[in-house]
């Protein structure tokens, strides 16, 4: 662990160069990504934020490797992504990205234990046993772990979401605006949480928000805006994040 | 609203064609069967139409008279009486036809009509017969005895001499009541056929009326002429009227038959469409929740849902319809090629019946199966059911109590019914009552569905989980989540195969028993038989034979028929070694001339037992015999006697029935040498027990594969009704594979995981299908036996090895579309999707 902490800052676990998106042909094309370069070192909390149709649940889609791109590369632990076939991507995906999405995080038919281990067991990867019971006391699952997803509150279910992104201590984590259907209380815990897997399990963590609240939890702000980088913020607070969108959106 | 059902009628094509081709399937099938019903009752109404076209007036012999058939005195007056234009004797006479190999074989021989009108048949080739040594015969005869215009045809005559005819003509003869046997027929001249068989008289006499007589007038001269007493006088219309309704009771028998696969059809059809629908409704809940909430009333969302169904009823079930004429035509040309009808019309006759039934499969299932559901989506408040859908599992669980109590019931009630129809007496009603039986169990197993789906998915779930691992394990996890439409996806299936299993199971314990029963009844290597029923085989055929050095032994059989009662006679050398039926009390050796072994179920019945005297009187003669033995066995008749007793009963039979021939051991082309003796007699036929097996095997294949064709349907609509559920469930379960996709199942796995599920489902119902499908052959094989006929129970691993393998394929197939389907979506558009 120790070897992760140090490196923090230092090395880049995401980067996108000149990134080109276009949705639509001739008159009714929309560049959702317009030449969007950007990096996100190992070990940071990073928000990427934007107000609506900015391209920013684009940019994670493509930087995750869930979309292809009309130009530009994305690296991901130093692999060039962008030319990877499906069958690759797949594999990449399941070994070295986690995903926490906004909803429909996991399956209705396997319990909250299966669904956390479900990625690994894809990869045929033996799941580290100290390290998922780590996961589940720290995000207080233990009592749940047999629980079917139709039986666990909104809040338990992004954790047991984040529990699976964690257990396979993927290269980088991304998270589509996972509080945007919890209640105040409850994604905050979720948002503690991924700080937390941050600053003391040495992960990287990139989020897709709207809520200068949750953004506020990041280390960093990315801003976009009609597909083009529009700022950052280091160390944001949710006032700092509100009056750089009221500046975007002016 | 109307637009509102337009709108969405458009926007779901692709769901809708899914279901519009489930009914239109379920209709095919309903229809097919109905319209191969009514085709075979026109056929055979045409047919026997026939032999009552022209005839203005009938006269037969009525009452119990000495007469044995119309006199040529009688014939003659009814020519006389006013206003009979012509008249002609019909008679029949069985003569044996000799084959160019020199062989006899029973035919029909018929006086040729002098007056065209009233000939029963058409000719097809040349013409008819106009000189006493001219002959006509049937097309199917001209074509098995390879006969053809201009050849000579030999017929071997009651004085067992050969005549020599000249072939003139071919005919096609109608299906009259005196040629339903489907033999060889011919047609020869009045001169010819009186020649042929002097004292033999008409059974029939019908006339055509002149010109100005109506049919009544004519038949009162006739009655006049001939007086009233010991003759029946018909018009034509009567006898016409008598014909059709003496074949209806025949032609009902097969439409039974018929109509029970049309029920199975319906059932196995609206379980398809009922399914189909179910989905389609539970997937727009949330729709039709959202129309209620910008103000639709729960009336008009109920009517939305009704209209659209009676529209899509409605127009499957005409494209049904016509597809039915399509699988009937298909059908009629697969049963023509089991016969050797040459040519075959395609009947498609439409009835009324038929076409209600259609549609009501079509549109009043389709409606029942769209309008409950809807009815269900529609109680629950509209913002409820905005959330998503619960599985089913929850309402299977919570209602199990009452499955299981439901199921319990109808179970009882399907078990008494099996063990009242194993004890009953006869055969027929036996396996009417437990055929019931089994089915009402079907049914408590179709009730116990839902809750068998957990258990049966994951006992066969082990497999593919341990061979394709995580794919396969999401694969079983979703056939099993939704325990209602699982069960009601597969019960189609399970239907199907259940039936198709038993079919198979009897009849290959029939084969089995028949084969035992040749093995039996021919323990001789050969056994020769005369072609020809009533021509005894000469004596000195036996002789003959004893004297072929191949032969160990010869044995002949001779038969007494006595009042009712039917006796084998054998010379007693041959008891217990060619002929050996099972003693059940008694001693065969004690069987000496004088005395009778009686068969065990006729001695129950008139009451006797070794030791008793019975007396046995036949036309000739009668005789007190003592019973020396009871015997149980086949083709005893109702006892066995010696050859001197029975020519002693029986003076005029003067040859034998049959002469059995064992060959020494080891002997090389025993058959050439038994054919040498035989092939100069033209009424003997060589029966071997491997020949005899054959030709039943092959009538019962026959049966099979009709029932197997018919059955065939309903599985292929239980099929499609598994690639339907498969698509709507892989529509609604778009962003669950969009999230196994980012989560990093491959496109491959994506694939495999929904054929496993596919092959789960079909494996599940062909599974129960086949446990039960063995187990109602078992109970009908058992319902079947009698004390006489043990039916052996067989199972025929080998086709039902062959039917898991066709289902595992056919949902490999059938998953093809859905797998295409799933994979091709990207992973973020699945994402976003609703």
């Amino acid at each position: 662990m120790s070897a992760l902490v140090s490196d923090v800052g230092t090395r880049t676990a995401v980067a996108a160069a000149n990134l080109v998106k276009v949705y639509g042909k001739g008159d009714t094309a929309v560049r959702a990504l317009d030449g969007v370069s950007v990096a996100f070192q190992a070990g940071r909390f990073t928000a990427i934020m934007g107000p609506s149709g900015s391209g920013k649940s684009t940019l994670m889609h493509c930087l995750a490797g869930l979309d292809d791109v009309d130009g530009g590369a994305v690296h991901i632990g130093g692999t060039e992504i962008t030319s990877l076939g499906d069958k690759d991507l797949t594999k990449l995906r399941r070994d070295r990205v986690g995903f926490v999405f906004q909803a429909f995080n996991l399956l209705p038919t396997l319990t909250a234990e299966a669904n956390i281990l479900l990625g690994l067991e894809l990869a045929g990867r033996k799941p580290d046993r100290q390290w998922f019971d780590r996961i589940v006391d720290v995000l207080g699952l233990r009592e749940r772990l047999k629980h079917k997803p139709t039986e666990l509150s909104g809040g338990q279910q992004q954790r047991v979401a984040c529990a699976r992104a964690l257990v396979s201590k993927p290269d980088v984590v991304f998270a589509d605006e996972p509080t945007g259907n919890l209640d105040s209380r409850s994604g905050a815990e979720v948002l503690d949480f991924l700080r937390m897997s941050v600053r003391q399990l040495g992960q990287t963590v990139i989020m897709v928000t709207h809520d200068p609240v949750a953004a506020s939890y990041a280390d960093r702000v990315v801003l976009l805006a009609d597909g083009h980088l529009a700022g950052e913020i280091d160390n944001p607070t949710a006032d700092s994040v509100l009056a750089a969108l009221k500046h975007l959106g002016a | 609203m109307l637009r509102t059902i337009i709108a969405g009628l458009k926007a779901r094509t692709a769901r809708l064609v899914l279901s519009s081709v489930a009914i239109a399937l379920g209709v095919a099938f309903v229809t097919g069967t109905l319209v191969l019903g009514d085709a075979m009752n026109e056929s055979m109404r045409d047919e026997f139409a026939k032999s009552a076209r022209g005839v203005d007036v009938s006269v037969t012999l009525d009452g119990p008279g000495d007469a044995k058939g119309i006199t040529p005195e009688t014939l003659a007056k009814i020519r006389q009486a006013p206003g009979v234009a012509g008249a002609d004797p019909r008679g029949y006479l069985q003569v044996p036809l000799i084959s160019s190999a020199g062989k006899a074989k029973p035919a029909m021989a018929t006086p040729l009509a002098g007056t065209e009108k009233l000939r029963e048949f058409d000719l097809a080739n040349g013409r008819y017969p106009n000189s006493a040594n001219e002959i006509a015969v049937d097309v199917r005869t001209a074509e098995t005895a390879k006969l053809s215009v201009g050849q000579k045809v030999k017929l071997l005559g009651q004085d067992d001499q050969t005549r020599e005819y000249t072939l003139v003509g071919t005919y096609k003869q109608g299906v009259g009541e005196m040629s339903m046997a489907g033999g060889d027929h011919l047609v020869l001249t009045p001169d010819a056929f009186q020649a042929l068989a002097p004292e033999n008289l008409p059974y029939q006499v019908v006339a055509v009326a002149a010109n100005g007589f109506t049919q009544q007038q004519v038949a009162d001269n006739v009655r006049k002429a001939i007086g009233d007493s010991g003759f029946r006088v018909q018009t034509g219309e009567q006898l016409t009227a008598e014909t059709l309704k003496s074949i209806s009771s025949q032609a009902a028998e097969f439409t039974t038959f018929l109509l029970a696969f049309a029920v199975i059809a319906l059932v196995v059809a609206a379980m398809v469409i009922y399914n189909t629908f179910t989905i389609l409704v539970a997937q727009r809940t949330r729709e039709l929740a959202l129309m209620r909430c910008v103000g639709a009333s729960r009336k008009q969302v109920f009517r939305g849902v009704l209209a659209e169904a009676v529209v899509m009823g409605f127009a499957a079930s005409v494209l049904g319809l016509l597809g039915g004429l399509g699988v009937s035509a298909l059908l009629q040309k697969v049963i023509a090629s089991f016969g050797d009808a040459s040519e075959t019309v395609v009947r498609l006759p439409i009835s009324l019946t038929t076409v209600l039934a259609a549609f009501g499969v079509g549109v009043v299932v389709t409606v029942l199966s769209a309008v409950l559901p809807a009815r269900k989506a529609t109680r629950v408040p509209p913002v409820a059911a905005l959330r998503s859908q619960p599985d089913s599992g929850e309402e299977v669980s919570r209602t199990s109590k009452l499955r299981v109590l439901f199921a319990t019931l109808l179970g009882v009630v399907g078990a008494g019914t099996i063990v009242l129809g194993m004890k009953a007496e006869s055969e027929e009603p036996a396996m009417f009552i437990s055929g019931a039986g089994t089915m009402v169990l079907l049914a408590a197993v179709l009730v116990l569905g839902p809750l068998l789906v957990g258990p049966v998915n994951r006992f066969l779930g082990a497999v593919p989980r341990a061979i394709f691992g995580v794919p396969a394990k999401l694969a079983s996890a979703n056939a099993g989540r939704n325990p209602k439409r699982t069960a009601a996806t597969t019960a189609a299936l399970m239907i199907g195969v259940t039936i198709v299993a038993m079919v198979t199971v009897v009849a290959n314990s029939a084969k089995e028993t028949a084969g035992e029963q040749v093995d039996q009844r021919l323990p001789a290597d050969y056994t020769v038989t005369s072609s020809v029923y009533d021509r005894p085989l000469p004596r000195d055929l036996a002789t003959r034979l004893a004297a072929v050095p191949e032969v160990a032994k010869v044995a002949p059989t001779s038969r007494v028929i006595a009042e009712r009662l039917f006796f084998t006679a054998v010379s007693p050398d041959a008891l217990g070694d060619l002929f050996r039926p099972k003693v059940e009390s008694g001693s065969l050796s004690d069987l000496k001339d004088g005395t009778v072994a009686l068969k065990a179920d006729y001695a129950k019945k008139a009451g006797l037992s070794v030791g008793s005297t019975t007396t046995v009187k036949t036309d000739q003669g009668s005789e007190s015999l003592k019973v020396v033995a009871i015997v149980s066995g086949q083709r005893l008749g109702d006892g066995v006697l010696t050859l001197n007793t029975a020519a002693k009963l029986n003076p005029e039979f003067d040859g034998y029935e049959t002469i059995m021939v064992k060959l020494k051991p080891g002997v090389a082309n025993g058959r050439a040498a038994v054919e040498k003796v035989t092939d100069p007699s033209p009424l003997a036929l060589i029966d071997s027990a491997a020949e005899t097996k054959a030709q039943l095997n092959k009538q019962l294949d026959q049966v099979l594969a009709f029932v197997w064709a018919l059955i065939g349907l309903a599985v292929v609509i239980a099929l499609f009704g598994i690639a339907n559920t498969l698509t709507l469930s892989v529509l609604e379960r778009t962003r669950e594979s969009a999230l196994l996709r980012a989560l990093g199942l491959t496109r491959g796995q994506l694939r495999l995981m929904l054929v496993v599920e596919s092959v789960l489902m079909a494996l599940m119902g062909a599974a129960i299908g086949l446990v039960l499908g063995v187990g109602f052959g078992w109970v009908l094989t058992t319902a079947l036996s009698t004390e006489a006929v043990q039916l052996a129970f067989i199972v025929p691993f080998g086709q039902i090895g062959a039917m898991l393998a066709a289902a595992v394929v056919a949902a490999v197939v059938a998953a093809a579309m859905p797998a295409r389907r799933a994979a091709k979506t990207s992973v973020v558009a699945g994402m976003a999707e609703a």
